[in-house]
Formats: structure tokens, sequence, C-alpha cells
């Protein structure tokens, strides 16, 4: 009988100037949220930690990482000045075919990559220098399907829930997305960092509000008001991709950061779940 | 006084099949071939390129999106291996690049004085976008003029088609301006797609042209209609309905790399030359030149 199991869930950001070395208050806030999930998941002593990044973009369907151990150096193409980002990661490629194999099965279109020199997002890899600092715990990662709506996302997390549980391990998922999407789009003293619209914080808080309520249902059936009315990241489809990892419990969420990154929203959030998956 | 100036200006379309059909070294997969009528546009470009001894390709690719203004590349070597986060079993593909750096400070200061947010990337490990290395590949594989790589600013997207368009304009005035004044004899590149409704499930040989045809007939008629326009010169039209056509067919000339480039010739009535028209996956690509030197020689 299966037995893998979800240990915990994340929704964490994924944008550069969170690495960076530059001294901003609420990205030091968001950094702090980052390290407090990074000794959690440490201390879940999971077999793998799973990634879904809103970064990485695909346009033929749902892409798994599969390539045993990608290496390289990537820099972000809009804030190379923040730093390269090397990598060096051990990939759990068994769990994404299987994982790719079961989404097949439900209807979506698949795709595992497994080529070397192939880029990496900024997103997965901000996420896992925080989430996976010494680099210890093998990790799968997903893509986010530029044309996917809620169900298909849904449907996504579905079948890694179904991989996990047939893989008998012990995991950790994790939604790389930001919140509200609206960036300045001129250069700004990063010390001055806010929300680019006053509503985008109202929103992103009515959106944690509801998630710290255990209210995962809610968030959903609002997400793509909150799309509409706050330029979400992807239209927040990570997060309905999170719950078909949990099965949309009524598990309440944990807000450990809050805060704008270059006017756009970013919360880490935690859901203990500890579930069977 | 330096007077540099525009020789010709490609609309380039960039599906890294082109290159896979082509079987370069520099590319890593091996196909059987495929999507020749493309193919063969470019090489009537190769050649006049070839004939023109250009200083510098400028190219405008949307898959160097940026969110903070427009950037140039201001690295004066760039090398590495680009694989295809979409396609990457059939384009991994080893670029090396000399970037024109006066030109691209060139063009950041007119950028800067007409009011555009600009920015020089100056980063050595920055990789290479696919669009960028493919249009510039199909039109000079052999990588022997300098090149001067230009972002697509998200403003079409993040605001609107007419705010993005304007930048656009705006931009296409900088750099020709920046081309005079460093006396550059420049090719312009476009890396666009026309139409851009694609399948989003491949067929087992990826080159089987049996499987490629036009997303649907709409997007067909459509393509054709911006082509005769290019063909009979009638520019202002064109600007008049590209919006339109953005919208209808989801036209990644959206992006900016058209209007940039226009703008940058001065919106010209020259008929412009299509050397060819095929789908790749679903969506219209053309070949297009507007050849500046007609006229003037
Ligand atoms: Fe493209």
């Amino acid at each position: 009988m299966p037995n893998g199991t979800i240990q915990r869930a994340y929704l964490v950001p994924g944008l550069p100037h969170l690495t960076a070395n530059v001294p901003v208050e609420s990205w030091e806030t968001l950094r702090r949220g980052c390290r407090q999930a990074g000794d959690h998941v440490k201390a879940a002593k999971p077999d793998v930690i799973v990634v879904y990044s809103t970064q990485w973009i695909s346009v033929l369907g749902h892409s798994f990482q599969t390539n045993p151990n990608p290496k390289g150096l990537h820099v972000d193409e809009n804030w190379y000045e923040y730093g390269d980002l090397p990598f060096d990661l051990r990939v759990d490629a068994a769990l994404g075919t299987r994982a790719a194999a079961i989404a097949s099965s439900l209807g979506l279109a698949t795709k595992t990559v497994n080529y070397h020199g192939f880029p990496l997002d900024t997103g997965t890899l901000v996420a896992l220098r925080f989430l996976n600092p010494d680099n210890t715990i093998p990790v799968a990662v997903v893509s986010c399907n530029i044309y996917a709506g809620q169900e298909d996302s849904l449907t996504l997390g579905r079948a890694m829930r179904q991989a996990i549980e047939e893989s008998d391990k012990r995991a950790v998922v994790v939604a790389c997305t930001g919140l509200s999407g609206r960036f300045f789009t001129e250069e700004v003293d990063p010390r001055t960092d806010r929300f680019a619209h006053a509503e985008d914080d109202t929103w992103n808080r009515r959106i944690l509000d509801l998630i710290a309520q255990g209210k995962n249902a809610a968030v959903l059936t609002l997400s793509a008001e909150y799309a509409q009315a706050a330029a979400t990241d992807m239209g927040f489809k990570a997060f309905a991709w999170l719950m078909g990892t949990l099965g949309t419990p009524t598990t309440p969420g944990t807000v450990l950061a809050y805060g704008p990154v270059w006017g756009t929203g970013a919360a880490v959030v935690e859901y203990s779940v500890k579930r069977h998956a | 006084m330096a007077n540099g100036t525009i020789l010709a200006g490609f609309l380039a379309p960039h599906p890294p099949h082109l290159v896979y059909g082509e079987n370069p070294d520099r590319n890593e997969p091996r196909s059987t071939g495929g999507w020749e009528l493309l193919r063969w546009a470019y090489e009537k470009c190769r050649e006049k390129i070839k004939a023109w001894k250009p200083d510098v390709i400028l190219v405008h690719s949307p898959h160097w999106m940026t969110i903070v203004g427009h950037h140039f590349l201001r690295v004066p070597h760039l090398k590495g291996l680009s694989v295809d986060p979409i396609f990457p079993h059939i384009f991994r593909y080893n670029y090396e690049m000399n970037v024109d750096v006066e030109l691209a400070d060139a063009c950041y200061e007119e950028a800067r004085q007409t009011g555009l947010v600009a920015k020089k990337m100056t980063n050595p490990n920055f990789r290479v976008d696919y669009g960028t290395i493919v249009s510039l590949h199909m039109l000079n594989p052999d990588w022997d003029i300098p090149i001067l790589g230009i972002s697509a600013n998200n403003s079409p997207y993040f605001y609107s088609t007419e705010i993005g368009q304007e930048q656009m304009v705006k931009l296409g005035q900088a750099t020709v301006r920046a081309i005079a004044k460093t006396g550059r004899r420049a090719v312009l590149a476009a890396s666009n797609t026309l139409s851009h409704l694609h399948y989003d499930r491949e067929p087992e040989l990826i080159e089987d042209m049996n499987k490629e045809v036009i997303f649907n007939n709409s997007q067909y008629q459509w393509d054709m209609r911006v082509l005769e326009l290019m063909r009979k010169g009638n520019t202002e039209q064109l600007m008049t309905i590209l919006p339109e056509f953005m919208e209808k067919t989801a036209a990644e000339v959206k992006s900016g790399g058209l209007t940039w480039m226009l703008s940058a010739m001065g919106f010209p009535h020259i008929p412009a030359q299509v050397h060819g028209y095929w789908t790749v996956i679903g969506t219209g690509n053309a070949v297009v030149e507007w050849d500046l030197t007609q006229g003037t020689v």
C-alpha cells in the first residue's frame, strides 16, 4: 500500500531581489520568512521538494524537469545586475516522470525535459536557495503552462499528489508565485519599494486573510476576480496547483511574511498539512 | 560628422524549427529538413546582406521581455549554449557573437533623451534569448557581422497596445539617430511571427510537413491582408490595422519589433518584398524585406 505524504506546503515569492544584496525593509522581511520556511523544511526531513514556478513558462502543455543533475549559471533577464544564480541540483527524475504520466492520463498535454543546458527559471532557483540552501534534498520542478486555467492547474496538482503517494516519499510542495503583479516600470530607488497600487495591497490582504482562516476553497472561487483586479502573477494559478496537491483542505495557512517587491505583492505562506497524500 | 544609414529592414521570424530544419553544426539536434519555403526565403536575405557588408545587424526580440524599459546588449562578446525553453528537443545552439557596444551606448543615450526608460545589459554571463539567436542565424549564419540585441519592453501587454506601440515608435526614432551619429551602415531585424495561434501538441516527427497547416483560415486571411499592404508599400494602412491584427490573431508583432523597425526606417512607402510565407506549428511566418538602398545606389 503506497503511503507517500505531503509534509508541508508553501507559497513563496521568486523574484531575484530576494537574493540580491540590497538592504530593503520589505525584501528583508520576505527573506526572513523564506529562511524560516527553509528551517521548517529542513526539520521536516523530506525526501523531495516539489516546486511549481510561475516563472518557468511553457506553452506546449505542462513540462516536468527530469534531468537528474541540472548544472549551470542562471542570470535573470530583467534584473541581471542582482547577481548570478549558479545551480547544481539533484532532481528526482522518477517522480517528475511519473507525475507527467499521470497528468497525461488525466487529459493534460505533458512533456518531460532532460537536456544539458536547459534554462532553469529565476523563481525555482530563488525559492530553492532558501528552502534547500545546502542542496541536500532532491527536487522536482513543474512548469506553468500559460494557457492552463484553474481546472487544469488543479488537475496538474492532483497528478503530482498521486505521484507522491505512489512514490512512498515524504514531500514538501512549493508554489513559487507572486501575488498582485503590477511592477514599477521605471527605475525606482528600492528603499522606497511599495505596492504599485494601494488596491493591490488590499486585495492581497483579503486573500491572505482567507488563507489564514483555512478558507482555501473561497480563495479559488475568488481567484479570477483577484486576477482581474490585481493583475496577479499568472492568474494566481500556482495556488490552484498547490490546492490540487493538497486536495483543497480547510487547513489554515500561516503567513510568515508579506510585502512588496518592485511594486508587486509577495508572501511566504506555510501549510503544515502532514496529511497522507 | 558621422552619417550612418539603414540599408534594409527584415521581418525575421524566429521559430527554432527553421534552424532545426537546416541542421547547422552549431545546433545539436538533427532533422530531415522541413520548412524549406521559409529557409529558402532567408537564403535570399543572406545573399543581400553578404553583398552589403553592413557594420551591424540590430535585432528586436520578443523573447527578451523586459519590465523596466528597453534594454540593449552591452557586452562586447557573448557566447554560450542556448537551449530553447519551449522547444529544447529541436534547439540547442552554440552561439557566439560580437556586440556593437558603441552603438549600444548611442541607442541608450538617444532612447533616454526621447524620454524612454532604457538600460544597458552588462552582465557577461547573460544568456541571449533564442528569438535573437534564431533571427540572427537565419540572416547571417557566419556570425561575422557585429550585432545589437534590443529587448521587447512589455508595455504593450502591461499597459495597452497603444502605449506599447507609441514607445516602439520612439525607440525606432532613437535607434535611427544613434545609427546616424555613430556612422553605422546598419541592417534591422524585427524578430516576429505574424498570426500566433498555434497547436499545443506536436507530431511525432517534428518536421512532418503533412501536419504543418495554419491554425485556421481567418489567421491566414489576416496574414495575407497584412502582407499585401507591405507588398504595396501602404505603410499608413498597415499601421492602422496592426492593432486589430494583433488582437484578432494574437500576432507576435504586438511585442513591438515591427513597429520599432518601420519607425526607424521612417515608415517607408517602398514596396516590401515577401520572400516567403509558411506556418510553424500553425502560426503564420513571413520573411519580408524593405530594401532602402533601392533608388539610392
Ligand atoms: Fe516567438
